[in-house]
């Protein structure tokens, strides 16, 4: 593991407005992450981890409490440097894939890499993630683990420092959830991007470099993994 | 081509019928943008070229008879360019069917044709006149009663027929819209005519040897057209000056810009209101599916794409649709502009000049129109902006739900059922958009009213003027002035249950610096014929002294009731007199005074110069005083029927381009408010359906959601409609037509009618997208 640090989260709070309803979503939140890591964020549903998986990744600004990227505060970006901080440093993954239904698999991808300055060749990210073959079909003629190599596929071919997943096997089978797992931890190993995953499931945590767990909107622990073990070997 | 762009095209595919609805409408205003603006001007320059071709007369003095001689001396005036008398007289025309009553005017031309109103001739004919009893014909009149060359025409002058030789046939700058005076309301084509015969011929015939009493002058100072009449009228006081006509007041050219000014306004403002429609529809549209997308939004911002990218995204959907629409209907418009040119200079007898494209409008209509969906489309996407790609991730929070006022009245909550329940509630939901379906509705609506409105003013025009203001069988007109003795005559020729006799003179009433020429009519103070109400409706008498004026000669004048104005006469000798605005009473037709015919024959005439007599009969008089020397003509009430349900049948042609325009409007507003709040609650359908609602029972909620809209619409649109309809009145008005604002309820029902009807059109054209809602699939997917 190296030691550089790419990110410092330092006491991080977020206050949400759910219609009538004041959420206080995310308390006091410190850690730092580093270039390369694994991290699983663990953690029941309403634990404030998406809360958090959001405000790493520039999508949402916390209440409170400083985000550090390199040099720069993120929490102080304008909505345009939220936006090129998205943009560059950023890839995504969701639950639900959420792909552009009228795009094709490549296109989906292209989407991304539209905009960046060194994206990553399509055809080859494509291939990585096993879909050389299904790349010009639709989101609604694909199986949900191919949707969801294709988010990965989009995240990564942005050539991104850090890639985000929320969840991304929460609406998969166990046998898909493990390839999109192995995967995800092929490109951290082999493309040396830093990868955060959150989850419900704690049988994840296992094959991660260090472990935080949340709940009720505070971090509760963080755990580092001697021997974290290969995807493939994880049972749930 | 970028993925955004690409996603854009599938998005029109997947949404066409809603692209094509507001497409139609974009196009439609382009169209008649086009068409109005380039036919304008092909008008415009046909005329023009026309009036330089022929040499149309800047002025026509009626006087009572002026030596020929005497025309040379009018040339000094400085201004005056070129200067030509004529003899012209109405008479009537024998015709095979001897029920038919047609007059012809006989014009002379000069023997070498003359220098101004130069004839233009027809195709294969020839503008010669060879022999003194030979006559070229109005083309116009021709056509209509199927005259042809060497055809003999046998009008009756002063008692006598003479058979005349048609050596040709023309037209005339003069006659470009064929009427026998401002009365007349409507050409009659076949039932009056213009015959060009030799000087010599009139001049016999008539009794004007080497004297006219018509002269035609050009002006080369149009800026001081007002001091040369002036001028024109000192010079010739002593030949007994009648009238002066400007070419603006000039009858034919006065129809003929009438007709072009109504086309530049229905050019500038149905465009407009068809592109506000558009606007309001692409608006709510974007906005639907910017909420539909959220989910979409959320990802492509979370992707690094910045708000400008994601609402330009959006705003190329509205521009897409600017774009095909206004291409479309700039084609259409000029592919419409042709016909449509074609058809006006027809119309109106005028050679075209030739079709010219005006590029300005293609380009300002583009450009014009883009900016307007642009717009729209931003401000439909403005959304965007709020979207944070956080939240989008998160299923949305239920919107903020209120009780509604109604609601709060409980005894009228109590009785409403569940589905009208939902009804009301769910329009209560998005009130914005609601304002706007219903403003776009009632301006649909309201463009519906304004073809009713006219044909109904048209007969109620009509039925006043000719049924309660003036109640006589028929008019007789006199060829020569008569004394009183002729009633008497008449007495003895027709049976009539009453006669009364009628003066009918132009002379120039003056308040201050604003003058005006209009004919005053005598009639017995206790006339049993004419019907006088003031503003207000209230019957009015005659007064012993003083005058009855128009609202149109009041405004003129800047006159009003009580006031005193001066009246000039034009016959040699008399002296001016001021009289006394009696009161201002309401005319649609014509802009005439009204004085007691004793007093104006006292005041203004010599006695005994009867021009004409009002009878009431049953008898048929046309027949029976068809040889009678001295009358010139014979008008029945049943001729000016006829004439307005000739005119009538072409009104009906307009309106039902009026309320094509409306039903279009209204199509496509419930069309696409339909299928935007069918998409929008697929969810909330779906449940209902697995609840156990039947098909029947959603599409009736939206139904009902519907016919309210248009309910309120139809309210919103009748203080609309009557402020268009009170536009339309005031542009149209003039001197000669005032609109009354008469507006019946049967208008609004008929156009609310026409309106509901398009409602339902458009609800039976969404009927499919409920009936094939899958609710299972609805209710699965949270990606839509």
């Amino acid at each position: 593991m190296q030691e550089s640090i790419l990110m410092k989260v330092e006491n991080v709070s977020k206050d949400y407005k759910m219609g009538e309803v004041s959420v206080n979503a995310l308390q006091g939140a410190s850690f730092d992450i580093y270039d390369g890591e694994f991290i699983v964020i663990l953690g029941p549903s309403g634990s404030g981890k998406s809360t958090l998986l959001n405000i790493l990744g520039g999508m949402d600004l916390p209440s409170e409490g400083k985000v550090i990227v390199g040099e720069e505060e993120i929490n102080k970006y304008n909505d345009r440097k939220l936006t090129a901080y998205r943009r560059d440093k950023v890839g995504f993954v969701f639950q639900f894939y959420n792909l552009m239904a009228n795009l094709t698999a490549k296109e989906n991808v292209e989407l991304a890499t539209e905009m960046c300055k060194d994206a990553l060749d399509i055809n080859k990210v494509m291939e990585e993630v096993g879909l050389g073959e299904r790349k010009d079909h639709f989101p609604s003629q694909m199986s949900g683990g191919e949707q969801q190599r294709v988010a990965i596929a989009r995240a990564v071919a942005k050539n991104p420092l850090l890639l985000l997943c929320d969840e991304p096997t929460g609406a998969l089978d166990y046998k898909t959830g493990l390839l999109i797992l192995s995967l995800l931890h092929k490109i951290n190993r082999e493309f040396k991007k830093t990868v955060i995953i959150i989850t419900h499931n704690m049988a994840i945590g296992d094959m991660a470099d260090r472990v935080i767990k949340m709940r009720s909107g505070r971090i509760v622990e963080i755990k580092e993994n001697e021997n974290p073990i290969p995807p493939e070997r994880i049972e749930w | 081509m970028k993925k955004l762009d690409r996603r854009l095209l599938r998005m029109v595919r997947h949404s066409k019928g809603q692209f094509v609805s507001i497409t139609v409408i974009v196009a439609v205003a382009l169209c008649i943008y086009v068409m109005l603006n380039v036919t304008i001007i092909n008008v415009k320059n046909a005329v023009d070229h026309y009036y330089n071709t022929t040499n149309i007369s800047d002025l026509v003095v009626e006087l009572m008879r002026i030596p020929q001689g005497a025309l040379e001396d009018l040339k000094s005036i400085k201004g005056i360019n070129d200067v030509q008398g004529r003899v012209s007289f109405d008479v009537p025309l024998q015709v095979e069917d001897e029920d038919e009553r047609v007059n012809i005017r006989i014009m002379s031309i000069p023997d070498n044709g003359g220098s101004i109103y130069k004839l233009y001739k027809a195709e294969n004919s020839s503008t010669e006149l060879n022999d003194d009893n030979d006559v070229i014909l109005l083309k116009q009149f021709a056509e209509a009663r199927n005259i042809k060359g060497s055809d003999i025409i046998t009008p009756r002058i002063n008692g006598r027929l003479h058979n005349m030789k048609v050596s040709g046939v023309a037209s005339s700058s003069e006659f470009t819209y064929l009427m026998e005076n401002e009365q007349s309301l409507l050409p009659a084509l076949d039932k009056f005519g213009v015959a060009y015969v030799t000087e010599a011929f009139a001049q016999s015939v008539f009794g004007y040897r080497g004297s006219y009493n018509e002269v035609l002058i050009t002006i080369d100072d149009q800026e001081n057209i007002d001091d040369i009449i002036d001028l024109v009228e000192k010079k010739l006081d002593k030949y007994g000056v009648k009238k002066i006509t400007k070419l603006e007041d000039q009858l034919s050219n006065n129809v003929l810009t009438q007709k072009i000014e109504g086309m530049e306004m229905m050019s500038s403002v149905l465009p407009v209101m068809f592109l506000l429609v558009a606007a309001i529809i692409i608006s709510i549209m974007l906005s639907r599916i910017v909420n539909n997308d959220r989910m979409a939004i959320g990802v492509l911002k979370a992707l690094g794409y910045s708000n400008i990218k994601v609402l330009s995204h959006y705003a190329k959907y509205a521009l897409a649709i600017g774009l095909t629409g206004s291409i479309t209907g700039i084609i259409g418009g000029l592919l419409l502009a042709n016909p449509m040119s074609q058809l006006y200079v027809f119309y109106f007898n005028i050679p075209l000049a030739g079709i010219e494209i005006q590029y300005d409008y293609i380009i300002n209509g583009i450009f014009l129109t883009s900016i307007f969906c642009i717009g729209s489309g931003l401000f439909g996407a403005r959304g965007v902006i709020r979207i944070m790609p956080a939240d989008s991730m998160r299923p949305e929070a239920p919107k903020a739900g209120r009780r509604i006022l109604i609601e709060r009245i409980t005894f009228l909550w109590k009785h409403v059922t569940f589905s009208w329940k939902m009804v009301i509630r769910n329009i209560m939901r998005n009130k914005r958009r609601f304002a706007f379906l219903v403003i776009g509705l009632a301006l649909a609506y309201a463009i519906n009213t304004v073809p009713l409105f006219m044909t109904d003013a048209f007969v109620s025009m009509f039925e006043l003027q000719y049924g309660e203001y003036q109640k006589m069988d028929y008019t007789i007109e006199f060829a020569k002035p008569q004394n009183e003795k002729v009633i008497v005559d008449l007495n003895h020729l027709i049976d009539a249950k009453k006669i009364e006799p009628r003066l009918d003179y132009p002379f120039e009433l003056v308040n201050g610096w604003r003058k005006k020429t209009v004919s005053i009519t005598g009639v017995p103070q206790e006339t049993a014929f004419y019907v006088f109400k003031d503003r207000n409706d209230n019957d009015i008498k005659l007064p012993e002294k003083g005058i009855f004026i128009t609202e149109a000669i009041s405004k003129a004048l800047k006159v009003e009731k009580g006031d005193t104005i001066t009246v000039k006469s034009f016959l040699p000798g008399r002296d001016d007199i001021t009289l006394q605005v009696a009161d201002i009473f309401k005319q649609y037709l014509g802009a005439n005074a009204y004085m007691n015919i004793e007093i104006m024959e006292k005041l203004l005439l010599e006695s005994q110069m009867l021009t004409g007599v009002s009878v009431a009969s049953e008898d048929d008089l046309k027949e029976k005083l068809k040889d009678v020397k001295n009358i010139s003509a014979v008008r029945s009430a049943g001729d000016m029927k006829q004439a307005f349900v000739e005119y009538l049948d072409t009104m009906n042609i307009m309106i039902m381009f009026y309320m094509l325009f409306g039903g279009i409007l209204g199509f496509a507003l419930i069309y696409n408010a339909t299928i935007i709040g069918i998409s929008e609650r697929t969810t909330e359908f779906a449940s209902l359906r697995i609840m156990g609602f039947d098909k029947k029972d959603v599409y009736s909620m939206i139904t009902k959601e519907n016919f309210v809209m248009a309910g309120i619409a139809i309210l919103v649109g009748i203080p609309l409609g009557t402020g268009m309809i009170n536009g339309m009145v005031e542009s149209f008005s003039s001197d000669m037509i005032t609109f009354p604002v008469m507006l019946s309820p049967k208008i609004f029902i008929q156009a609310a009618l026409a309106s509901i009807f398009f409602v339902i059109i458009a609800q039976l054209a969404t009927l499919k997208k409920v009936y094939n809602l899958n609710f299972i699939d609805a209710l699965k997917s949270r990606i839509s």
